[in-house]
């Protein structure tokens, strides 16, 4: 046993496994560098937690999730949308980004006009939930909704953007909100 | 595989960690951008900085300051060619990345600033200084890169009536800016660029250098009587009377 430790030692001190261990470091941190430059995260939260999301480490507060959900369905989206940025700090979590979104989309809904900025910033968000989402497309099962997947909420958002002669249509102002 | 000739640890610690860890740094480093609002962008370097980084590395080849039989040799063994060429590779991108981050990302002023470092490496490059010049040569280059854009058009096209706009306003009074457009960096940035910047000169100045000890020797050359090293200069046991001998 006594014999073994100096062996260790020694064999840690060669030039071989020092390479190899300085390879491996400088191809993570190449790496990295690589994901920095592609994901192009806009603030260290950002940046934090797109590494954790990569290896799988990344959860989202389920209390501040908690907190959004109870101020979206009073309306408050406002509110709600703070709540749901406490709880996906890094814009990494497809369904938090979908309410995000939906917050968006409802405070801008009306029933003469919609509000393009709201629209805008609700496509915007619905981009971030299908960027994280694997599969790209999002499903929320969630009976408050109207709108229940990502491709439903795009064409809605899109439709709300047009202008056609559609918008002269005055049975629109009977549609339900979504 | 053969056996590493200079295996002593210090030296493989260095090539293995400190030079790829360092050069990596300043490239990583050299592209991120901090808005005013404290945004972060990670901007890549530019066709024609990649351009100029390849010169760049030719200049360091040619003046001594970067021997590649230091880092890819025959004789070395396949994970110290490894490492050497991640070190050229990470050299690239840093040098790539900082030649960016000096210049202009658009309009006239990057034109002009361009132009003035393909000059610059350019005609170090036609100049061939020894090692020590061409690092002074690079200090003065980037350090002076640094100057104009983080300070003096940093401070010209700040949005508030900076002390160093007024001075820097007053030193070139009656000249007018008219339509040269720029877009200064938020303040933050330029403390990053000059953190890297310094990594990035100090990894060349860390860059193996000297002859191989396993690569080609050139004939010592006799001028006047002289043996003359590779350099011209005279060697030392030419100059050195010798010395005297026991039995003398």
């Amino acid at each position: 046993m006594a014999d073994a430790l100096p062996a260790l030692d020694r064999s840690w001190r060669s030039p071989a496994v020092i390479r190899l261990a300085g390879l491996g470091v400088t191809a993570l941190y190449a790496v990295f560098i690589v994901w920095v430059y592609a994901a192009q995260p806009r603030s260290l939260r950002e940046m934090r937690g797109g590494v954790a999301a990569s290896i799988g480490a990344y959860r989202i507060d389920a209390a501040a999730f908690d907190e959004g959900l109870r101020y979206f369905r009073t309306d408050r989206f406002a509110e709600a949308r703070r709540a749901f940025a406490r709880a996906d700090p890094a814009q990494r979590d497809p369904r938090t980004q979908y309410y995000v979104a939906y917050a968006f989309l409802r405070e801008g809904w009306g029933r003469v006009y919609a509000d393009d900025a709201l629209y805008r910033q609700a496509q915007i968000a619905l981009q971030r939930a299908l960027a994280a989402s694997p599969d790209g497309v999002v499903r929320v099962d969630d009976p408050d909704l109207a709108l229940k997947s990502s491709d439903e909420m795009a064409e809605t958002l899109a439709r709300g953007l047009r202008r056609d002669v559609s918008d002269l249509n005055p049975l629109a102002m009977l549609e339900k909100r979504p | 595989m053969t056996a590493d000739p200079r295996g002593d640890a210090g030296t493989v610690w260095h090539e293995a960690f400190t030079l790829p860890l360092v050069l990596l740094s300043a490239a990583l480093l050299g592209g991120l951008r901090i808005d005013a609002a404290g945004g972060l962008a990670f901007v890549p370097p530019t066709l024609f900085s990649l351009v100029l980084a390849v010169m760049l590395i030719a200049v360091l080849h040619r003046c001594g300051a970067l021997d590649p039989a230091r880092l890819v040799h025959p004789r070395r063994t396949g994970l110290a060619n490894a490492s050497g060429v991640v070190i050229v590779v990470a050299l690239g991108a840093a040098a790539a990345q900082m030649i960016a981050a000096l210049t202009p990302e658009e309009g006239l002023l990057a034109l002009v600033f361009d132009v003035a470092w393909l000059v610059l490496i350019g005609n170090t490059l036609a100049a061939r200084p020894d090692r020590s010049r061409l690092l002074s040569s690079l200090l003065v280059m980037f350090g002076s890169a640094f100057v104009v854009k983080f300070i003096l058009l940093g401070a010209l096209y700040a949005p508030d009536a900076s002390l160093t706009k007024r001075v820097v306003m007053a030193l070139v009074e009656g000249v007018s800016l008219g339509a040269l457009a720029y877009q200064p960096p938020g303040p933050a940035t330029g403390y990053v660029i000059f953190a890297a910047g310094l990594l990035f000169l100090a990894g060349i100045a860390a860059l193996p250098h000297g002859r191989h000890p396993g690569g080609a020797v050139d004939a010592p050359r006799v001028v006047d009587g002289v043996l003359l090293e590779d350099g011209g200069r005279p060697a030392p046991a030419a100059l050195d009377p010798a010395p005297p001998s026991r039995g003398a």
